[in-house]
């Protein structure tokens, strides 16, 4: 019973160790899912540590049977497998070899270190093999294993040593304490292990899941700007998230949300005070007030509840537009988990900023540029139009008729909205009405084909995207050519594309269409913003023969019906 | 009667100026032209004293075509155009007025009456000539523009005037002495202009009279009467 008592009493120093181990960052190594190679080795220094400990902490009188190496060997082949496993048997049993005065007890000490290093690899191989690696960590499973380990040494020993060498090394009355002492310190430490890394796991599930509820929840709102509004819906998501004290949100001089403890006095709308945050504004970094060491220092009241701040600037392309700013008041700490989650918030909306910057940029481009184009295109054509219907008036009032209402349907849709989709028969009625009025003017030098696929005109395309094309064929190519031109508009279905071809036989300005004054690039950038880059425009020009523009859309069948 | 002739690509524009200006009366439309190949043909053989020009035209526009007018068959110029930002250009060109499309009947008539008083003072109509820097030639149905310097030297006879260039010749219907003053072209015969570049030596005749070789091996004659110009052309007197 004493002997039992001992070896129980041994066991708590090495469970004491192990605990140490388990609280130290070298006990990261076994929270991965996946050993890297300096963690093995890191491992195996630490595990063969243990198992040498092991040995000196066995009952000095009973030599190594009942000392406590196999927990470490065991558990080492079990969470690093058979080379870990392996390597720490080898070693510890080389050791103990090494004590033993190279004995042929030694000799049996270094095999069955050897075998029970192998065997706990083994069962880590096997279940690594069935996916049940999470058994690896099961203090029941350590048992059984170095139960077995044990025993297998036991069963050695009296096998291969001297009857007499046998009785000493493995006393009768203390084969049943070593026996179970020994599964049961592994089984402890296993359980140890295990708690530490579910309390790890744990932990990094409730960060990632509260990150990943933040990213979710502001996702997307920035894209309406930085302004109170969005910083204010920010604030709120942040608040109810984190749980801190306090949240704060503002630009470069004032305060643009504010929620929680103190929003009676820190108001939206009223200028940035407090030193911190203008520091972290200024000099562009992190500042964080624990409480203790530094406190947060509120220059609005001086009955500010609040304590503890974590400032964190927002950044766009490396300019800092704001902070975003989380509070505890004067009796709670500052959370390390707070702290961490704050500069990743802050790090996720800059980059929302910055995208919302980026997309704002690229639609007023795009926007400028196609007022740009229905700017250039006007002036010209309407007094042209104007004077030939004025010609037309004196000997055809009727068609004079047709050429007014013609000139107002092509305004009244130069006119509306740019930004939407438009069916293939609206562009073409814009697109016709063009037409009427330009053979009218310069008729019959103007031919124009047409050969559209019926099925076809439900099909959708962003506004002024055919309408540009045709004109460019007219102005830029026909009205260039002294003799006649055509101008040949088609439209067919290609797998699972929308193809409209517009050419005409002037090739008049091959070099304009290259160096784009004639908003070509605008047209391909609207396609492709609305289809994709698969679809665009794609131009063919032959100088004094062709210009043939070609532009792709998605064409899906449901538009048939 | 103004002998007028109007120059627009587009029929209706042509027809309703001829029709707003045989309103006013004391105006013969003695052509109507599309572009400004026919027009200068027409300039140099009907010699119009007042000249309705459109601006945007296909391939040779207004200005073009007032760089490939004889001064001495200069008519009076009135610019027509759709849109005003050609409108200072016009003022550029010394042109006493322009009208816009579509064209108001009583801004038609005051402008008349500026083109009446300018025809009566009888002076000369000069429009500082733009130099060429493309020869206009009709081939076919294309106008053929060539560069200047790759002319090798420009011949006239009963036919019209001709331009070589190492491509073959080409028919133009600019005159010599266009081409002479406005295009860089040095005037060697009464029929003949070459391009400096191309000369590769003066060979001097006995009777004061010369021949060029060119470059590519043409003999041209040099005439008594040009060769001093030509010798100080060369820097050679």
């Amino acid at each position: 019973m004493i002997e039992f008592l001992n070896l129980l009493q041994q066991m708590s120093i090495f469970l004491i160790i192990a605990y140490l181990f388990s609280k130290s960052p070298a006990f990261k190594a076994l929270t991965g899912e996946i050993l890297l190679i300096q963690h093995q080795v890191l491992l195996y220094f630490i595990f063969t540590g243990f198992a040498i400990i092991g040995i000196y902490i066995g009952l000095p009188a009973y030599d190594a049977i009942a000392n406590s190496s196999p927990i470490g060997i065991v558990l080492a082949g079990l969470v690093g497998g058979p080379a870990l496993g392996l390597g720490v048997g080898i070693t510890a049993g080389s050791y103990a070899l090494y004590l033993g005065d190279w004995s042929a007890l030694g000799g049996i000490d270094l095999l069955s270190s050897v075998i029970q290093g192998g065997l706990g690899g083994f069962v880590s191989y096997y279940y690594q093999q069935h996916n049940k690696s999470e058994q690896l960590f099961n203090p029941l499973v350590a048992m059984l294993v170095t139960l077995a380990g044990v025993t297998i040494h036991m069963i050695l020993v009296l096998l291969l040593a001297h009857q007499d060498v046998a009785e000493i090394a493995v006393p009768p009355h203390l084969i049943i304490p070593t026996l179970l002492a020994n599964p049961f310190g592994a089984g402890l430490f296993m359980l140890m292990m295990r708690d530490q890394k579910t309390m790890i796991d744990r932990v990094g599930a409730i960060f990632s899941a509260r990150a990943l509820k933040i990213a979710e929840r502001s996702l997307g709102i920035f894209a309406h700007g930085f302004n109170p509004d969005t910083a204010r819906q920010l604030a709120e998501i942040i608040y109810d998230e984190t749980g801190v004290g306090a949240v704060g949100i503002s630009d470069r001089q004032t305060i643009l949300a504010f929620v929680g403890i103190g929003d009676d006095h820190h108001l939206s709308g009223i200028n940035v005070a407090s030193p911190q945050t203008k520091l972290a504004i200024e000099e562009n970094r992190v500042i964080y007030a624990d409480g203790f060491k530094e406190r947060f220092k509120c220059a609005l009241s001086d009955n500010c509840p609040l304590g503890s701040a974590l400032i964190v600037p927002l950044r766009v392309d490396n300019e800092v537009v704001g902070a975003i700013k989380l509070y505890e008041p004067k009796d709670r700490l500052f959370m390390n988990l707070n702290r961490t989650l704050g500069e990743g918030i802050a790090q996720l909306l800059s980059e929302q900023l910055l995208r919302y910057r980026y997309e704002n940029q690229k639609n007023l481009l795009v926007k400028s540029e196609l007022k740009l184009i229905q700017a250039q295109v006007n002036p010209h054509f309407l007094f042209n139009a104007l004077n030939t219907i004025v010609a037309v008036v004196r000997k055809d009032a009727d068609q004079a008729r047709s050429l007014l209402l013609h000139l107002s349907n092509y305004f009244r849709k130069n006119l509306k909205r740019s930004g939407d989709l438009a069916t293939l028969e609206e562009e073409l009625d814009h697109v016709n009405s063009y037409l009427v009025i330009q053979r009218a003017r310069f008729g019959d030098k103007l031919r124009v084909e047409q050969d559209v696929d019926p099925q076809l005109l439900n099909a959708r395309l962003p506004t002024f995207t055919l309408q540009p094309i045709v004109e460019n064929a007219v102005k830029h190519g026909i009205s260039n050519m002294l003799g006649a031109g055509t101008v040949k508009i088609l439209a067919y279905k290609d797998d699972q594309k929308m193809i409209v071809s517009v050419a005409d036989d002037a090739g008049a300005y091959c070099e304009k269409l290259n160096s784009d004054g004639l908003g070509m690039n605008i047209v391909d950038k609207r396609i492709k913003s609305y289809f994709g880059s698969e679809y665009g425009t794609e131009i063919d020009c032959i100088p004094g023969s062709l210009t043939k523009v070609q532009l792709t859309f998605p064409y899906e069948k449901e538009e048939l019906s | 009667m103004i002998r007028t002739l109007i120059v627009d690509d587009e029929r209706h524009a042509r027809e309703e100026l001829s029709a707003l200006l045989q309103e006013l009366g004391n105006i013969e439309i003695i052509g109507n032209c599309s572009n400004a190949m026919e027009a200068v043909k027409a300039i140099n053989h009907d010699k119009p004293e007042l000249l309705f020009l459109d601006i945007k035209m296909p391939v040779l526009d207004g200005f073009d075509l007032l760089g490939m007018i004889d001064e001495e068959n200069m008519p009076y110029v009135v610019f027509v155009t759709a849109f005003d930002d050609y409108a200072l250009k016009a003022f550029d060109e010394k042109t006493l007025d322009y009208l816009l499309k579509p064209i108001d009947p009583e801004r038609l008539a005051q402008t008349m009456k500026k083109v009446n008083r300018a025809l009566a003072s009888n002076e000369p109509q000069s429009y500082q000539p733009l130099q060429l820097n493309r020869i206009p030639c009709t081939s076919a149905h294309h106008i053929k523009l060539i560069d200047p310097k790759a002319v090798e030297y420009v011949h006239s006879d009963i036919s019209g005037v001709h331009v070589y260039t190492p491509e073959g010749s080409f028919y133009s219907e600019l005159t010599l002495k266009v081409l002479e003053a406005r295009a860089g072209l040095l005037r060697c015969h009464k029929q003949y202009l070459i391009n400096p570049a191309q000369v590769d030596e003066i060979i001097p005749l006995e009777n004061g009279m010369a021949e060029i070789k060119t470059v590519a091996g043409t003999i041209l004659p040099v005439s008594r009467r040009c060769l001093h110009g030509v010798k100080v052309a060369f820097g050679l007197k």
